[in-house]
């Protein structure tokens, strides 16, 4: 054993004051969990709630909703049964129960508690307990969407969706109207570099796939082209104004750039984002077939 | 390691003054520069990085100080670091559940308090040798010293990169590039310190008694 500095003791500690120090750690350490268990239920549902409101604000702007409009969220949950897969959707009125090929097996009505209860612990806990499952099976929670409402009118849907990125998962938020159009993305979260894949949040990029229909975006595909100074121009004009008068003066740009442009030296985020657009959207609308009518 | 009360504690007008001006953490001992560095481009940033310092420091002093008697010497610096630990956490969940707009802007930087060397430094220094009262104030006195170091720099740094005070424009001329990126944060804390010392030469007082050299 070396010994750096002279003046500090280097002896050993002796077995009584091992223990000693370990016994202090712990008590430490368990003291800190406490403390920190305590502020952590005391401030959780304050943050659910933060959190939950960001959201609807969010949803409300990507879909222009009205102050009067409500927003209804549906939870999608995967089973394994033996072999045979199962989908169950729940909404605020009913939970259905589809097989693989998305025939209806059952329906349940949602009670009111479940609802309306905040977070998504008493809700993930109530599917988990219609399902019925036997302990080795998993009712896994894989995604959500939400459904605006105007009245009885379909506002149009916004849908919760993730890609993985240059290093780790992108989480975003397409808002789609009813006939499964895009609107606009929203990214939520993301890590990528800052400068570089982080320009997907800019409304540069983002916007580029703002107005398109959903044929449009199936056939939507990544250029590394530069963009164009004008067409980036229009892009920005977009943030903050009205999605469809902002499509009609500037429906021969839109038509001219069918493509989105790669951010520069970004080319995997753009992609990502691009492919997890076009697999969030063809997946809603599949889904939708089947659960539509139901819900 | 004489953990006892060795010598009374200083009064609190001294604890004070101590804090502000004779060992200002910023432009004194030269500590934290870096995240002073990186949040101060704006005076409200600085605020709130300010605040946070300011609170957590008084909650770590008052704590290591009351727990001095019982701390085993030898494992005193991880027990400050959790110490830290917790009362980071705790305003980090506190500011996350009741104060969203404002954590989203210093978030970031609150999880960053851990690692002030600042906040430990007081707790060897001052906190493990005195009672809980000095140990209060003489935290007050550091963090207050800190959050004034803070609004200084965002001050001038806003001022003059952005023509604006608190997000209102203030100025019409062109900005300052330079002082809002982090070699102009560097030039303006070596400005003021360069201001303090000028004060103290008006005091009366030698720069070079009152130098304490830089600590990292």
């Amino acid at each position: 054993m070396t010994a750096p500095h002279a003046t500090v003791d280097t002896a050993p500690p002796s077995l009584r004051e091992m223990v000693r120090i370990t016994v202090g750690l712990t008590v430490v350490c368990l003291l800190a969990s406490i403390i920190l268990g305590g502020f952590f239920l005391w401030t959780e549902p304050a943050k659910a709630r933060n959190i939950a409101a960001r959201e609807e604000l969010l949803i409300r702007q990507l879909l222009g909703l009205p102050e009067s409009a409500t927003i209804r969220e549906v939870r999608r949950y995967l089973l394994w049964r033996g072999p045979e897969l199962e989908a169950f959707y729940l909404g605020d009125r009913r939970l259905l129960q589809l097989d693989a090929s998305g025939d209806l097996i059952a329906t349940a009505e949602v009670p009111a508690e479940i609802a309306d209860s905040p977070g998504d612990g008493a809700k993930d806990a109530w599917v988990r307990e219609r399902a019925a499952v036997d302990e080795d099976q998993e009712v896994r929670y894989v995604g959500r969407f939400f459904a605006g409402y105007d009245g009885e009118r379909n506002a149009g849907y916004v849908i919760e969706g993730a890609t993985i990125g240059f290093k780790t998962w992108i989480r975003f938020f397409l808002a789609v109207d009813a006939d499964y159009g895009l609107r606009g993305i929203e990214v939520t979260e993301h890590e990528e570099d800052p400068g570089l894949g982080a320009e997907i949040t800019e409304p540069y990029f983002k916007h580029q796939y703002s107005g398109r229909s959903f044929d449009d975006i199936a056939a939507i595909e990544v250029t590394k082209d530069p963009l164009p100074g004008e067409w980036r121009t229009a892009l920005e004009a977009l943030d903050g104004s009205d999605l469809d008068r902002w499509l009609q003066q500037h429906a021969d740009l839109v038509a001219a750039h069918p493509d989105i442009h790669a951010i520069t030296g970004a080319t995997i985020s753009s992609v990502a984002v691009t492919k997890g657009v076009k697999r969030a959207l063809r997946n809603f609308r599949k889904r939708m077939d089947f659960v539509e009518a139901h819900l | 390691m004489n953990t006892a009360t060795t010598r009374p504690a200083p009064p609190v007008s001294e604890l004070l003054m101590r804090g502000l001006f004779d060992e200002n953490p910023v432009f004194r001992l030269a500590l934290s520069l870096c995240p002073a560095v990186a949040v101060t481009t704006t005076v409200n940033n600085g605020l709130m990085l300010g605040v946070a310092v300011f609170v957590v420091q008084i909650l770590s002093s008052v704590s290591a100080s009351l727990i001095r008697h019982i701390i085993i010497p030898k494992i005193r610096v991880p027990i400050f670091v959790i110490i830290i630990a917790i009362w980071v956490s705790v305003m980090d969940m506190v500011l996350a559940a009741f104060y969203p707009m404002v954590y989203a802007q210093v978030g970031l930087y609150v999880k960053l308090i851990v690692a002030f060397a600042i906040i430990i430094s007081r707790m060897e220094l001052f906190a493990m040798k005195h009672p809980v009262m000095p140990s209060f104030w003489d935290g007050f006195g550091m963090g207050l010293g800190f959050l004034v170091a803070m609004l200084l720099t965002g001050a001038f740094r806003e001022l003059l990169g952005s023509g604006s005070l608190f997000g209102y424009a203030l100025v019409d001329f062109r900005p300052l590039l330079l002082v809002v990126l982090p070699a102009g944060g560097f030039f303006t804390i070596g400005l003021i310190m360069a201001l303090f010392n000028w004060v103290d030469v008006k005091r009366g007082i030698s720069v070079k008694d009152n130098y304490k050299g830089c600590h990292g």
